[in-house]
Formats: C-alpha cells, structure tokens, sequence
C-alpha cells in the first residue's frame, strides 16, 4: 500500500493546522466551561416583559421609593410584584392613551392578572427572606444593582449561594442604616466597612450560615 | 411486570408446625425466662424462641429464621413501575447537558419563571404569607373545631382550633387527612345523570330544572312519597331546614342513617331514665375509669377532650394528689387499652354478664357468676380489683361503654354509675332530637318503603348506603324502586351509580355550614376556598326543595348562629333603631366567624335519676365460656383508616399504620393467638367466613390480645368504586381491602353471633411496617433486650420514691449521666471541643404516659412537610417515607398482652452520627442544634440512614405515584395541596424529620423584623399541634421558663439509646403505670 503524501502546498500552513488542532479544543473546553459559569449564564439575564415597564422613568426620574410598588418587601419573604391596581393609582389620569399601557387597563378592567417574566430566579429548595434582609439595612441595590438606571430590569448580581454566602460571611461592607435601604447610588463618606461593621455590632446583625437558613 | 393483585402472590411455607412452637414461646415469655420481656408480633417472638431452643449463635442453619430474613429483605431488581433506572438517569442527564452546552450560552439557563400577581389586590393580603380561618368539620355527627391554615387562598393545612371550648387544639387523623380529600383528582366534577345505570350528559341547570319539577309536583301530594336520606347531622342550620321541608311537605319524612351508629347509647338511656339523653365523661374529676368495648381515645365523638381529660390526670409530676387508674374491658385491642393500665380481652356478648356480676360485687353480694365464662381465675381477680377500686373511690369514677354494645347494657351502665354516686364525673345533656328513630331502624324501614314502592323521590344527602346499608337491605336493588333518586357527594360512589341523579358536593372546606361538637357548642363552618369542583352543599340542596334557592347558604347559616346567641338581626331598612341593631348583630356574626363558634351554646347538663327496668335473660352463647367455629362473635369494628369506608380513596390514611397491628392498604379479620390455633388458622392465611347465610372472603390476621372466639372485622374497605386509591372495578384498579359490610345484617349490625370460620389454602401478604429494620440474630436478640431501655416504664409506687431517677437502671454510671440531659451538659465528659449552644437551643420531649397511638401526628407531619405516599407495595419492602412512626411492642402473654409505644421521630442529636458519615456534606449541624438537611446536596450514598441508631431518616427510592400522576392534568389539582415552605423532594434524596425547621425559621424572622423575643409556645411542630393530649412539647432549652426545660429536669426523662453518646435533643418521659397492688 501506498503511503500517502500531504501536497506541497499543505507545507506552508502545516503549523498553523497543527496549532488549531492542538487549542481548538482546549479554547471550546474553555469557553463552555467559563461560559456556563453563573457570572456568565445569570448576570445580564433580560427578558422581555409583557408591559415595557421602565424603572429608569419611575424610580431614576420620578423618584417612586421602591417600596410604593413592592409594599411587603419589609414584612413577607416575597417582594411582590405589584398588581395593575398600583399601577392604575396613577395612570388611570396620566397616559391614559398611551397604548404600551394598555395590557395595565385590561387586566385592571378584566380581572385577568399580567403575566410578568421572572428576572431573579432562585431554585425551588432555595427560601429566600426578604423582610429578614431588609430590615436588617441590606440595600436593594446590593442584590439588584442600579434598578433606577435600567430601562428593562436585567439580573445584576449572580445570586449563586457562593455568592450570598460571601456576604454572609462579611456583611459588613454591604450594610446601611435601615432607613437608606431604597437609596440607589449610596455612597457614604469614610470607611464603608468600618460603617458597616458598627452598624452590625450596634442592631445585632450575625447572619446565620447555616443549612436551613435558606434549605428547609 | 410482576403482578400488582397481592392476592395472587404466594409464599414458601418452610416453618414448620406453627401451633406447637406458639404453646412452648407462651410458656417461656409467661414464665419470664430470662431472654427478652418485649415483642413487636408474634413472628418476632417465634424468632426469638427459636433462637433461645437453637442455643447457636448465628443465623446460619435455621432455616425458620432465614426464610424470615428472606421475607424482609426482598430482591431489588424489580424497581416498581420505574423503568429509568438511576443509571440511565445519568446517561440521558449527560448527554443533554453537553447538548445544552454547545447549543449555546444563553439558552443554558434553566426554564423561565413567571410572576402571576393578582390584578386587584384584597387589603390585608400579603403574597405567601398563610393566613389562619377557623372552620369546623363534622364526622358522623360529631363536630370539630378547627383553625386551617391558607396560603394564597388555598388550605394547606388542618389543625384544632385552641380556641374552642370543647375539642380545642389536638385533632384526629380523620381531621388531619381530610385535607386531602379536598385536592383529590377522583372527586365528582361534573352532574351525572342515569337512566338504568347508563350516564346521561347533564349539568346544574338540568338538576335546577328538575329539582323545580319535584317540589312541584310534591307541592301538589303535600309530600307524599318524598323521602331525604341524611347522613347523622347536628348542623342546626340542616335541621332548621329539614323542619321547614316536613312543614311545607307534611307527608314526607326525613331519614338518618349512620353505619357506625352511636344511637345504642340514647336507646341505653332512654330504658335507664325514660328519655334520650347524651352521656358527658368527665374524665378529668375521675381517679378509677372503667372502658368497657369503648375506645374513649380513638373512636368517639369527643375523643378529643376525653384523651386531653385523661392526659391531665395520668401525670405523675402534675398530680400530687394520685394518678388515675385506666382499667379496658374489650373484645379487641384499642388504644384505650394500650393506655390502660389493666386490660382484660372479652369478647364483647360476655360484658353484660360481666357487668352484671360488678353490680352484684359493688352492691355487696357475691352470687354465683350467671355464666360459666366468667369463672376464670384471672378473671374473677379483675373483677374483684376492679370493685374494689371502684367502691373506694365513691363519686370520682367513670364507667364507660361503647357504640356496639346493646341498649340495655348501656342502661346497665348508667345504673352503675348512679350505683356508685358518679354524678360529677358522668353527666348527661338532653339530645337535641330525641324523637330520632334509631338509624338502623331508620334504614330498615325506609328500604321497606322503598321496596313497596312507596317512594318517589329520594334524595340522598352524603353517605353511601348502597355500600354501608346492611347487607340483607339490598339498598342498591331497592333503589330501582324508586323513580327519582338523587346522591350528593363528594364522589361519584356505589349509591351514585345506582342513582338517577349524582351532583358533585361541595368539600367542607368550601362550603358555608354548622355542626355542633359533642358537648353542643355551635361551630361554624366558613369556605377557605371556592368549591374547586363547581359542588353544592348539602345546605344549598335542600334550600332548594323549601323554596330558598336564592337565599346564599352563608346568610342561612348566620341566621342559626345569632340564633343561637340570641341576638336578633333586623334587616337594616326598618328604621333607625334596626340599623343599630343590625350592626350589633354583624358585629356578633364577625366575632363568632373569627373565633369559629358561638360561645355558651354548649347543652345544659343534668343529672337525672336512673328509674328501675330489668336486663333480658342472657342468651345461650353468653353463659359458654368457650364458643365452637360456627358460633363465633364476628364484632363489626371502625376502621381507623376508613372510618367507615368513605376515607377509601384517602392515601394518606390508607397508609399511615394502625397502632395495633400496624397494617396499611388494608384490612383484615383479627383472630386471637389461641382461636386461631383451635381453627388451625395461620397468619396471613385466606379465610372464609360466614354469617347467617352470607359470607366473606378475608385474610386472617392472628392479633395478640383479641378476645378469643370473638373476629373483629374493621368494615369500610373492599369498595369497588371509591377511586383510583381505593378501588374502581371498572377501571381495572384492585379494591384495597375486604368489604365486612357484606356480612353485616340489620339484625346484628355491631356484634353478630353464629360466625363459621374455614381457612383456604390462599396465602395473602400484608403490607405491616412492624418488624422492618429488623437485621440478624444476634442484632435480634440484641434488640429485643434493649427494648425494655428504649422505652422505659415505671409504676406509679417506684416512680414516687424519693431520689427516683429513671437513669438509675443503666448499666453503667457513664450512662446513667449520658441517658439524663441535665447531667449529662454538666458533665461534659468529651474528649472533643463541644460547641456551645447560647443562642436558641431547641429540644422537644415525648411524654410516654400521654402519648394514646391515635396517630393524628404522623399525618400532620405527613401534610405538613409533604411527604408523599408510596404505596403497599413499597410499604411490604420496608420504604414508608413518614418522617414520624410509633412504635409498638407487646409484653407477655401473647393471649394477653400489654403493649408498651413509642413515637419516634428524628432525635436531632448534637453529636450526630449521620452527619459524620455523609460524604457530600448533605446534612449538617445548625447553630442552635438542629441537624439540617439540605436536599439538593444529597447524592443518595444511604450512609446516613444506615448509620443513624434511631432509623429516623427515608429515603425517596422511586419518585413516588403522586409524581407520576401530576402529568396528567385532571390530576394538577394535586399541586395546590404542597406546602410552599418546604421542598419537595424528588427521587434520590433522603429526608428526615426536621423539627419544623420552616416554622423555626419563619418565627425567628418574624420576631427578628419586630425586635421582640420568641416566647415559648409560638414556634410548634406539626406533631405537637395535632396531639391532643400535650404528649409531643417543643421549645427552646435555654429558655428557663420553657415548658421543655422544665420537662428535660423531670425524674423520669431519659435519651434513648444514650450510651452511643449521641446526644439526642429529643428526651422521652418515661411511661409511669398506676396498677392495682393486687393485679401488679
């Protein structure tokens, strides 16, 4: 049998061919494994809602506090969504042509509730406490990032439990007085960990890690 | 696929002749020989004899003992139903991950969640917050309060309501597990209609349409041949409206019918004192109870007080004027007996004699017994003990009976009450309708009407008479008699298929009615929810027939409730004064819908004088002291997963074990150990058996501590249209069970005479979770010896001397200090740095005294953490997931046992041996002492489970049928029913109990948010708020004022199994009998 021969053309790209060979899988291996990593997968998570609700115009422009629409933040577990009846507080005078609104009017009218597209998702066996965070002088913006400057809310924070742990663990820098929680942009002067910390020495503040803190 | 019909199923006999081994372990346990005092079934002690006679020590070469192990440990290859074996699981789960990967980065995340809030939002209301409505239940005429917890709108959980006068906080399996009946995809959905058996398409306004033709054309007749069917009701809004139809329609009559009737008691009362009158139980005020054929604790209507009643009087540290003495008298074992402190089995025809000979003894003289079965030594001892207590404690005892003894025998009763000046501890309250016929009679001559043809339009009101009528009624054949019949349930059953007309009922839980609970407190019943399935009440029915059918049943019942509180309700148009009043009353209606009943509606009770009247000669059976086959007492029993068959279709109650024989998914006939070797019956043996020309085919069950020559047959199983659970011939599903009803006659509907036993060669395997866990000889042997250190006891004269410690009978001192919590932190004898415990500590105790086996907690446990159900078959292979199991053991005598139990539950121990052993970190330590699991970690090794000394935790071997069934969408339903706290875990993952760590959780968020203090009472477990006697107490041990440290400090507490220095946080009192110094 006849050995076969590469043509003489093939010799002037033979390392490069030899180069791909050799990182093509390594640079595919690389990019799904960095790539299905949650800071990949989850941060930047935008999807479409039925209604182009903008939070940049409410809170950034307006200044709605967070709290008018999210009314059991600081006493359930779920921040809850409001119904079209918050909604329709205001708009029932202000835009009342405005057709992006009109899925608001119809479910406000019908009864029929809008199905909004869920940003932050956490797993099932995940129990997540709003009022426990909230209370103690968590920032919304440290979980949600920048909601006054988003136009649609896309996930800003990993929320993997590593990444709730490492504030668990240090709570320290993320921590404010209780009454600035709704404050987007804080900026405190001085040390913000050496604030943090008094704050947390003066309410108490010793987050559990523990299992069923969050896996009941 | 092996076959799923348990009937066909046959097994090796290798051991040899059964009778002869159980006459030589009688002797050797009676005799007390040295090996072990306690046993869980008689196929333990078997073993354990064996073992004894073999003298080897292992189990090799007994071949009894290996084809006992061989039983237990069945072969794995066969995964039940579940093609997708875990291996293959991981090949699929690989591959598409890779192709999810490579598909691309953003279509990685997992599928999306939606956001579905209301469009209106109700004040008041918070998005996953439970909110907690007070509502009542009734069951065959007894009602309960209760406080059923909703979440976003719909009921997730069931529980007593504290408030309430008269049942206050504990509550009953039944009550536990009609939750699920609720959310069951079996239920009626749609109106049926039937000519002949076939069914029409039909709808409401149909039966609306219809419902006008009748009252119209029963206007015109003044109600002749209108007949209602109601099952036992004290609603005073049904009643109020039965009074309103018999007054429009003055010809027709209203029928009640109960197959577990308790009318013997007012037909009892009526010979003793001329009127009906209701038996009220003061078991607190009593020192001496006598139970006689009554299940005080798990079947009666106010089993809820009596059990709470008792409790209080059977602590040892409580009362330092004396505990009670509980003495049973019954043919079959109930948890009355397991509390009492004596027992004796009779068979139930041989009370009246008994009782009569106790008169004599309490009246001083001493005749000759009038039947030769009461010449018995043992017996004659009891008898005289019994006496002798009962004359020395004048005024402060109970003597109790039962719904399947005769009239007259209850009248006897009440004379001896009277007899012995009980007129503080048994008093009486006027039934509310005593002119009631007694509901067989009821039923016997409504099905003779039926049959004349006397009867045009029947409407059935609940029940299932086609299924529970006695059998020689033939109900379902009368029912072609009758041109018009109508069945409203909450299943389309047997009566509804042999009906013209079924409408779908409406749950209790979303419907507007009233019940009265025993002592006649008015309970309100609200709607948690809409009806799901478009049903009516029983209420909304019958306002139809009298003309109110557009009158909402709420305001009908608000009419009975200010009724009963006697506020009057003015409607507010008639002027100034009304509006006021109006209000007033709205005021009223609000409050009583908050709390759940009407206060001060209880009856007002009497204490008549018992008038003379004579007994009936006794009958021929009733003077023998032994009965030949052909003879036999066949004792129709409650069954305490059906009750009477209506909970058929109910898995959680299906599969929770009875207390006594720990049986699931079915029913058997009970057979003493030394009848059932007269007749040359075995256990698990196919019998058949026959009564007055009808007969049964049913599996034997050989029971210690049934009375010999009496069969207790628990009725309500067998039923052949209930559900996919239960039964449903027509769609290939196997009924679970044996239906009793068909041997039961009008004649003898509780206690028949004249059964003839005939074993067949059929063998059947009953699913029992006794005697699982259960290894090799030597771990046999050492089991059985341990037992007595598991579950601790003392009697009432050791426990009161000074320095008593429970810990003193260890074998060493390490242990005795290890077995007391108290010492055992003060010690703090370990090699090891022991964390400290400053936050919460939380700890619970389980009061062995207290504690009746009525089995409420396990299915409390069971909704509230949503375990599922798995089934009989994999209840035979020993994978029962509830988290909560009691443990029973006999002691001695296998004719006539005592039973000592258990509750067992997850210790949480500090120094935990599953947590060390699990390789992922799955199940961890908390700060405050409680072992964690984190389900998502878990990979399924077992390890835990095999290394916990408690065999505490389960395993999900398969994902279980409720799974399986949640893709078909006429089953979806079932998804409202999980609670939204706690995960629902999937196949591979192990689960214990968790003390409620999601209540745990939620109350210290909750207190934290508010800045105050958790005290004690607010966090409960499930368990402990189902108990009704206060057996299961939880709370945090550093808190020295909880009422759990206080119980860790008792004398009699001890940890089980404590020298294995595991540290359990869970502490058990030690059971404390009080017995008669002659009886010992």
């Amino acid at each position: 049998m006849a050995r076969f021969e590469f043509p003489e053309w093939t010799e002037s790209f033979k390392k490069w061919v030899l180069l791909l060979a050799a990182g093509a899988p390594v640079y595919l291996l690389a990019l799904w494994a960095y790539g299905l990593r949650p800071e990949a997968i989850r941060i930047g998570y935008q999807p479409k809602q039925p209604v182009p609700y903008s939070h940049a115009l409410h809170v950034g422009e307006l200044g709605l506090d967070c709290r008018y629409c999210h009314t059991t933040v600081e006493r359930a577990a779920h921040a809850a969504v409001p119904p079209a009846q918050f909604c329709m507080n205001c708009h029932a005078t202000i835009r009342t042509d405005s057709a992006a609104l009109q899925p608001v009017r119809d479910s406000f009218a019908s009864g029929a509730p809008i199905k909004w597209n869920r940003v932050h998702d956490l797993p099932d066996y995940v129990f997540f406490n709003h009022s426990a965070h909230v209370t103690r002088g968590v920032g919304c913006e440290e979980c949600h990032g920048r909601i006054d400057l988003m136009e649609q809310v896309y996930q800003h924070a990993p929320l993997t439990m590593e990444w709730c742990l490492n504030c668990h663990r240090d709570p320290a820098p993320h921590l404010r007085p209780r009454e600035l929680v709704t404050v987007m942009g804080y900026d405190p002067p001085g040390d913000r960990r050496e604030l943090g910390r008094r704050l947390a020495d003066n309410n108490k503040i010793a987050p559990p890690t523990n299992c069923s803190t969050c896996h009941r | 696929m092996p076959s799923l019909d348990p009937k066909n199923k046959t097994r090796d006999e290798s051991a040899p002749n059964e009778s002869v081994r159980n006459e030589s372990v009688r002797n050797e346990s009676a005799s007390g020989s040295g090996t072990a005092t306690h046993w869980r079934s008689l196929s333990d002690l078997v073993a354990q004899a064996e073992a004894a006679a073999d003298g080897t020590g292992d189990g090799g070469g007994d071949a009894a003992v290996d084809a006992y192990l061989e039983q237990r440990i069945p072969d794995h290859d066969e995964l039940f139903g579940d093609p997708l074996s875990r291996r293959r699981f991981m090949q699929i789960m690989g591959a598409s991950v890779a192709l999810s990967g490579a598909a691309g980065l953003t279509g990685c995340r997992w599928e999306e969640d939606h956001i579905i809030p209301e469009s209106q939002r109700p004040e008041d209301y918070v998005p996953g917050v439970p909110k907690k409505y007070a509502t009542s239940m009734s069951l065959g005429g007894a009602g309960y309060g209760l406080l059923v917890t909703a979440y976003d709108g719909r009921p997730i959980k069931v529980d007593g309501n504290p408030d309430h006068p008269n049942t206050g906080r504990g509550s009953t399996s039944f009550v536990q597990a009609s939750l699920l009946e609720l959310y069951d995809p079996d239920r009626s959905r749609v109106v049926e209609r039937r000519r002949g058996r076939k069914p029409l398409p039909a709808n409401w306004s149909d039966f609306d349409d219809a419902a006008v033709a009748w009252t119209q054309q029963h206007s015109a007749t003044k109600g002749q041949g209108l007949r209602v069917l109601s099952e036992a009701t004290t609603s005073p809004t049904i009643l109020a409206l039965r009074d309103e139809l018999l007054r429009l329609y003055p010809q027709a009559r209203w029928h009640e019918y109960e197959p577990l009737s308790r009318d013997n008691e007012r037909a009892g009362t009526r010979i003793a004192f001329g009127r009906a009158l209701r038996v009220q139980l003061q078991l607190a005020e009593a020192r001496i109870i006598a139970a006689f054929d009554a299940d005080l604790f798990g079947d009666h209507p106010d089993c809820l007080r009596l059990a709470r009643d008792f409790a209080t009087g059977r602590d040892p540290d409580e009362n330092p004027t004396g505990m009670n003495r509980l003495y049973a008298v019954e043919s079959g074992y109930s948890v009355t007996g397991g509390s009492a402190d004596h027992r004796l089995p009779l068979r139930s025809e041989l009370i009246k004699p008994f009782l009569m000979a106790l008169e004599a003894k309490l009246q001083g003289g001493s005749p000759p017994p009038a039947s030769k079965a009461l010449a018995d030594a043992k017996l004659q001892k009891f008898l005289s003990a019994l006496a002798g207590d009962l004359i020395q404690n004048r005024g402060r005892s109970v003597i109790a009976v039962g719904p399947t003894q005769p009239p007259e025998v209850h009248a006897l009763v009440a004379r001896l009450n009277g007899l012995l000046g009980n007129s503080d501890t048994v008093v009486y309250t006027a039934e509310p309708d005593p002119d009631r016929p007694h509901h067989n009679d009821d039923i016997v001559q409504l099905a003779s009407d039926m049959r004349k043809g006397a009867v045009d339009t029947l409407l059935i009101l609940g029940g299932n008479p086609a299924y529970d009528a006695p059998a020689d009624l033939d109900f379902a054949g009368a029912l072609d008699q009758v041109d018009n019949s109508i069945h409203l349930s909450v299943y389309s059953d047997e009566t509804s298929q042999a009906c013209n007309w079924h409408v779908p009922r409406a749950h209790y839980l979303e419907a507007w009615g009233d019940t009265r609970t025993h002592d006649g407190t008015v309970t309100i019943a609200q709607p948690i929810v809409e009806p799901i399935f478009g049903g009516r009440s029983a209420i909304d029915v019958l306002k139809q027939f009298v003309g109110r059918g557009e009158e909402p049943a709420e305001h009908l019942v608000r009419a009975q409730i200010l009724g009963a509180m006697g506020v009057t309700d003015p409607r507010p148009s008639e002027g100034e004064g009304a509006q006021e009043a109006h209000s007033r009353a709205d005021t009223a209606w609000r409050r009583a819908l908050h709390d759940g009943f009407a206060p001060r509606t209880a009856f007002a009770t009497e204490k008549p004088q018992v008038q003379p009247f004579t007994l009936a000669p006794l009958t021929p059976t009733q003077g023998e002291a032994r009965l030949k086959n052909g003879s036999l007492e066949v004792v129709f029993t409650v069954n305490t997963s059906t009750y009477d068959g209506r909970f058929a279709n109910n898995a959680w109650l299906q599969e929770v074990p009875d207390f006594l024989t720990k049986m699931t998914w079915d029913n058997a006939a009970l057979i003493s150990p030394r009848t059932a070797a007269d007749l040359g019956v075995k256990h698990e043996q196919m019998l058949e058996i026959t009564l007055d020309g009808r007969a049964l085919k049913v599996v034997a069950y050989v029971m210690p501590g049934q009375a010999p020559f009496s069969i207790a047959l628990a009725v309500g199983q067998g039923r052949r249209r209930a559900g996919r659970v239960g039964g449903l011939v027509e769609e290939g599903i196997v009924p679970v069970g044996f239906d009793a009803y068909r041997l039961r006659s009008s004649k003898a509907p509780m206690v028949a005479s004249g059964g003839n036993v005939r074993g067949l060669r059929d063998k059947y395997r009953l699913s029992l979770t006794v005697d699982h866990y259960n290894m090799d000889k030597i771990g046999q042997d050492g089991i059985a010896q341990r037992i007595p250190d598991l579950v601790r006891e003392a009697t009432l004269e050791d426990y009161k001397k000074p320095g008593y410690d429970i810990n003193e009978e260890a074998h060493s001192e390490d242990i005795a200090i290890l077995s007391n919590p108290t010492k055992a932190d003060r010690a703090n004898r370990s090699l090891f740095k022991e964390p400290r415990y400053d936050g919460y500590k939380w700890g619970m105790t389980t009061d062995l005294s207290k504690c009746t086996g009525c089995n409420a907690c396990i299915i409390a446990c069971q909704a509230e953490n949503n375990i599922p159900v798995v089934g009989k078959e994999q209840v035979w292979r020993n994978r029962e997931m509830h988290w909560l199991r009691i443990d029973r053991y006999f002691q001695g005598d296998p004719d006539d046992p005592r039973i000592a139990h258990q509750p067992v539950l997850c210790q949480q121990c500090e120094n935990a041996p599953c947590e060390q052993v699990c390789p992922v970190g799955a199940t961890l330590h908390s700060e405050e002492g409680l072992n964690d699991m984190a389900y998502n970690r878990c990979v399924g090794t077992r390890y835990c489970l095999n290394n916990c000394p408690y065999r505490v935790r389960r395993f999900n071997f398969l994902r279980w049928d409720w799974y399986k069934e949640m893709d078909e969408p006429r089953a979806q339903v079932r998804k409202l029913l999980f609670n939204p706290d706690v995960t629902v875990r999937s196949r591979g993952v192990m689960e214990k109990c968790t003390f409620c760590v999601q209540r745990i959780q939620n109350a210290k968020i909750q207190a934290k948010n508010n800045r105050v203090p958790i005290e004690d009472g607010v966090i409960t477990t499930a368990c402990q708020d189902a108990c009704p006697t206060g057996a299961i107490v939880f709370g945090d041990l550093n808190d020295r004022r909880s009422r759990v440290a206080a119980l860790h400090a008792r004398p009699r507490a001890y940890a089980m199994l404590a020298e294995l220095n595991a540290r359990p946080r869970n502490v058990f009192l030690a059971r404390i009998r009080n017995p008669h110094p002659e009886l010992g």
